[in-house]
């Protein structure tokens, strides 16, 4: 948490996209989901959000963009500021005003709708830009060409991988300035991965959109990442740059396995992993 | 007249009376497509909108000697102003609380409707004013006349649902209100703004549903309270047609139309009287059991 402190303090005014100043995130006004988060995201980087289920991951990101209000999450102590403005506990639609698109858990798209009907979704905020064209598509297909052959089918019915194009296409079309991303690899094929991974790295140079990813694939997470927070039990417990997060031991024992073969969870003290509602 | 021009006779009316029920019954799916919430006020949502009428009419209608197309507009007003009134005073509150919750709401929001218009009009039924009945009919073959009300009805309900189908179909804000009935999270974390998703459909829906029931009562001369019976018989309809689907509301308002009137004509000298009415209630346990998801309506995707 020092850490990010003095990272903060060293960058000479040039304010983050997003950051987390000692946030406490509590749900349903008893639950303690993240204590203590101090982090942040500059402006350009993708910045990772490892560990296991439950450590908070998706929390954060759900009380950066808002939609955690919907679910009675609250930021309880700390505060969040996006581009140097105190968003603490806005709801969602401020901040898809501000220019924040989350990508949900799990490959929301619309099933019923087809791909091009969930993509014209993309293209309408809050009262604005009724009408559409085509052409406002072409930045999705850039990226994702594949899609385009399949714009009259309905998003249900598209496989797994072209959902997850799908979801990232149609956040891509809304222009966001801060792009959320909650494991977009859960379920895809290693390949799949890959690719998904390259493209938003891709997105991330050409479009220069600032992105948080929490993922659980730490390996591929940290491979296009400018900048890594490990959570456990809704703390930050290592944060580094990813080139240098990538080479720390409790890492590679804990996520990527290319430890010792002896090594078990109950060897890596850095990490209790234990159930926290027991 | 003959068997066929009987028969002619009994079939266009049933249509016309199906096309009635068909604008309570969109109503419905229209709140169901976009919302998820069973409305079981939309019985004394109509019998409201039939009700206005009498109470607008020796002050305004009558006075002014405006005629039948007045009253269809003014009901239309009133119903467009009702659905903005309780969504923004009753179900607005409910975003994000469980379906059900809202469902019973409507159980005691019918109640309330019934009790009011009993308190502030009285339990009679009451014949509209001449001046506002519509006087003309539709010539048909055989020497059969449709009367205005069901020829308006008809005309009416085909407006409102190919109206409805272009909208959910081709334009960005029929996409977005789908969007948002099929995963309101993910519609939210695009911008889109699901309290006015919601306010726009409840105004529509009850704007629709007014206008059947004012229909219904000018084809009975008047209102009554018999218009509650509606919203039951328009279940059997979009459960037939699909409870999500506009046109499936339509075709399956159109069927109930039809067997309720060749019930009426054909089974009641037969069997008794009062079939007429019992046959549409067996047709929904029928097609319940047939064919759950109705005509049209959408089958949940699973993909495995």
């Amino acid at each position: 948490m020092s850490d990010a402190e003095s990272r903060s303090s060293t960058d000479d005014g040039d304010t983050p996209v997003v950051e987390l100043d000692n946030a406490e995130i509590v749900y349903d006004r008893n639950f303690l989901a993240v204590q203590g988060v101090s982090m942040q995201a500059s402006r350009g980087d993708i910045v990772a959000l490892l560990g296991p289920n439950g450590a908070g991951k998706s929390t954060i990101l759900k009380m950066i963009s808002g939609i955690g209000r919907s679910e009675r999450g609250e930021v309880t102590r700390g505060d969040v500021y996006y581009e140097g403005e105190k968003v603490t506990n806005f709801q969602c639609k401020e901040m898809v005003n501000r220019g924040v698109t989350h990508i949900l858990e799990g490959r929301r798209v619309f099933p019923d709708l087809t791909v091009e009907e969930n993509l014209r979704c993309g293209l309408y905020r809050q009262g604005r830009r009724i009408r559409y064209d085509k052409s406002d598509y072409d930045l999705a297909f850039e990226y994702f060409p594949q899609l385009e052959d399949l714009l009259d089918v309905q998003a249900g019915y598209t496989s797994g991988g072209e959902q997850q194009m799908l979801v990232v296409a149609r956040a891509l079309i809304h222009r966001p300035n801060l792009l959320l991303l909650d494991e977009p690899s859960l379920g895809l094929a290693p390949k799949l991965v890959k690719d998904i991974y390259e493209t938003l790295r891709e997105i991330n140079r050409e479009e220069d959109i600032t992105m948080i990813i929490a993922d659980q694939n730490a390996k591929r997470t940290l491979e296009i990442a400018d900048y890594g927070y490990v959570l456990e039990n809704g703390q930050i417990e290592l944060n580094d740059p990813a080139d240098v997060l990538v080479d720390r031991e409790e890492i590679k024992e804990f996520y990527l396995g290319t430890s010792s073969e002896e090594s078990r969870y109950s060897d890596i003290r850095h990490y209790k992993i234990r159930k926290r509602y027991t | 007249m003959s068997v066929v021009g009987t028969l002619f006779e009994v079939t266009v009316t049933g249509i016309g009376l199906g096309a009635i029920y068909a604008l309570v019954a969109i109503g419905f799916s229209l709140i169901y497509k976009v919302t998820g919430v069973l409305n079981f006020a939309q019985g004394q949502l109509a019998l409201l909108g039939a009700y206005l009428v009498v109470v607008l009419s020796t002050p305004l209608l009558v006075a002014l000697e405006l005629p039948a197309s007045a009253a269809i507009v003014a009901t239309l007003v009133f119903g467009l102003l009702l659905g903005v009134f309780l969504e923004r005073v009753v179900f607005r509150h409910f975003i994000g609380e469980p379906v059900l919750s809202v469902i019973i709401v409507t159980l005691a929001l019918g109640g309330i409707i019934t009790g009011m218009v009993r308190f502030l009009i009285g339990p009679q039924y009451r014949a509209y004013p001449e001046a506002i009945r519509p006087d003309w009919s539709l010539p048909l073959p055989f020497g059969v006349d449709l009367s205005a009300s069901f020829t308006l009805g008809v005309a009416l309900s085909l407006v409102v649902v190919v109206a409805l189908m272009l909208f959910f179909r081709y334009t960005v804000i029929g996409s977005i209100l789908r969007a948002g009935s099929s995963d309101q999270q993910a519609a939210m974390v695009l911008g889109v703004s699901i309290e006015r998703t919601i306010l726009l459909s409840w105004a529509l829906s009850i704007a629709i549903t007014s206008i059947g029931g004012l229909l219904f009562a000018m084809s009975a001369g008047g209102a009554g309270f018999t218009i509650e019976a509606v919203g039951v018989l328009i279940f059997a309809a979009v459960v037939f047609g699909g409870l999500d689907s506009i046109p499936g509301a339509f075709i399956g308002s159109i069927v109930v139309g039809l067997i309720q009137q060749l019930g009426a004509f054909y089974a009641e000298p037969v069997i008794g009287p009062g079939v007429g009415q019992v046959l549409p209630m067996v047709f929904l346990l029928v097609v319940i059991l047939v064919k759950p998801y109705g005509l049209f309506g959408t089958e949940r995707i699973e993909r495995l």
